[in-house]
């Protein structure tokens, strides 16, 4: 078949990995851009000693929160973390990543290979989802190229700093095929 | 199961079917009514918990609010929950689920129930900006509730939670506070960085 100029390029790879505190200043690039930090529940980070803190209180001792790395390089460029709900059959996954990837699929391979991994190895795992805010077409994006499917607009369902917003649902469920 | 007047092939309404709501007690009656429909596996088709066999111990963490008729026959509703889903949210959201004894199916008793319940907790609970029900897809007639309720169908959320070992696709909807004509001032939030 002809290829057109519009086809899309040849997919990203990425690798996910547990992250080390030596990743500190990797993860400063995204934690300390407003721009990231806009959708997040969090403040743009201003120094590395509160974002330290943090990789060792919140994401070391985290049950899964991943660095995303790019084929072949060891630097983290985003980060990727499955939430545990109520229920051991549900799950659910954010992700954030520095601006110099965004556009580039480098979310969407990540969130693929979350969820691959995540049936692979959560025990009764029927069902990971996602918030995305309804203003945020972006990110609803790299969901639904990574195979999920949007579910409903939960009206008032999270806050971000201080407004209460709008979400979309997205879900991705063990007899949804996994995209390659 | 009681028979109810018909005209032109509409059961008529019940004349001054009233509804409160009042919080559970630790009582013999509240245990005796709370077991005829926690037993009843009717009631508890689209509920996890199995049908109980014995009365609960006075300690379990049985719900606040429940629908008197006397004796205490019929409805019960568990209090909204307090906090979103996942604790990291601030806490400005709740659920609410109930449970109508058989015999009290089809006279709108759960309908008039929910919908006493949802405007005591936005009066009693000013931090509140949703109200969230889920109802197995396979029941229409609790959707038909909360639909009649005033609750607002947002969407099918698959494969939701566990029911008898088996996931199930769950309807969602919610009433938030300007669909009540409310408006809040900005949630104050209580997570760490």
């Amino acid at each position: 078949m002809e290829q057109s100029s519009q086809e899309t390029p040849r997919a990203v790879e990425v690798t996910l990995r547990p992250f080390e505190l030596s990743d500190v200043d990797a993860m400063m690039v995204w934690a300390s851009d407003p721009q990231v930090a806009a959708v997040c529940s969090w403040d743009a980070y201003e120094s590395t000693e509160p974002l330290l803190a943090f990789i060792r209180d919140a994401v070391l001792p985290h049950p899964w929160y991943r660095a995303i790395c790019l084929a072949g390089e060891d630097r983290p460029v985003g980060a990727v973390l499955m939430m545990p709900t109520g229920d051991l059959c549900r799950a659910e996954i954010g992700y954030h990543l520095a601006r110099a990837h965004w556009g580039k699929g480098v979310a969407t391979a990540a969130v693929k290979r979350t969820v691959a991994a995540l049936f692979d190895e959560m025990e009764g795992l029927e069902r990971v989802e996602a918030l995305v805010d309804v203003a945020n077409p972006a990110s609803q994006r790299v969901l639904e190229k990574a195979g999920f499917t949007r579910e409903a607009v939960l009206r008032k369902y999270c806050a971000i700093k201080g407004v209460v917003k709008d979400m979309v649902m997205f879900s991705f469920i063990n007899t949804d095929p996994l995209v390659e | 199961m009681e028979v109810q007047a018909v005209q032109g092939g509409v059961p008529a309404a019940e004349p001054e079917l009233a509804i409160t709501l009042r919080e559970f007690t630790l009582s013999d009656a509240d245990a005796e009514a709370f077991m005829s429909w926690a037993s009843d596996p009717r009631v508890v088709r689209f509920q996890r918990r199995p049908p109980l066999h014995r009365r609960p111990r006075p300690a379990a963490p049985l719900v606040p609010r429940h629908l008197r008729r006397r004796p205490p026959r019929g409805l019960h509703l568990r209090q909204a929950r307090r906090a979103g889903p996942r604790g990291r949210r601030p806490p400005f959201m709740a659920s609410v689920g109930y449970r109508v004894a058989r015999e009290h199916w089809g006279r709108g008793v759960a309908t008039r129930a929910v919908t006493a319940a949802a405007d005591a907790v936005f009066a009693a609970w000013p931090w509140l900006r949703r109200l969230e029900a889920v109802a197995d897809v396979e029941n229409p007639a609790s959707q038909r509730v909360l639909e009649k309720a005033g609750f607002v169908r947002e969407g099918v959320l698959r494969q939701y939670i566990m029911l008898k070992g088996r996931p199930r696709d769950m309807v969602m909807f919610s009433i938030v506070d300007t669909d009540r004509g409310e408006h809040k001032q900005p949630v104050v939030e209580t997570h760490g960085p």
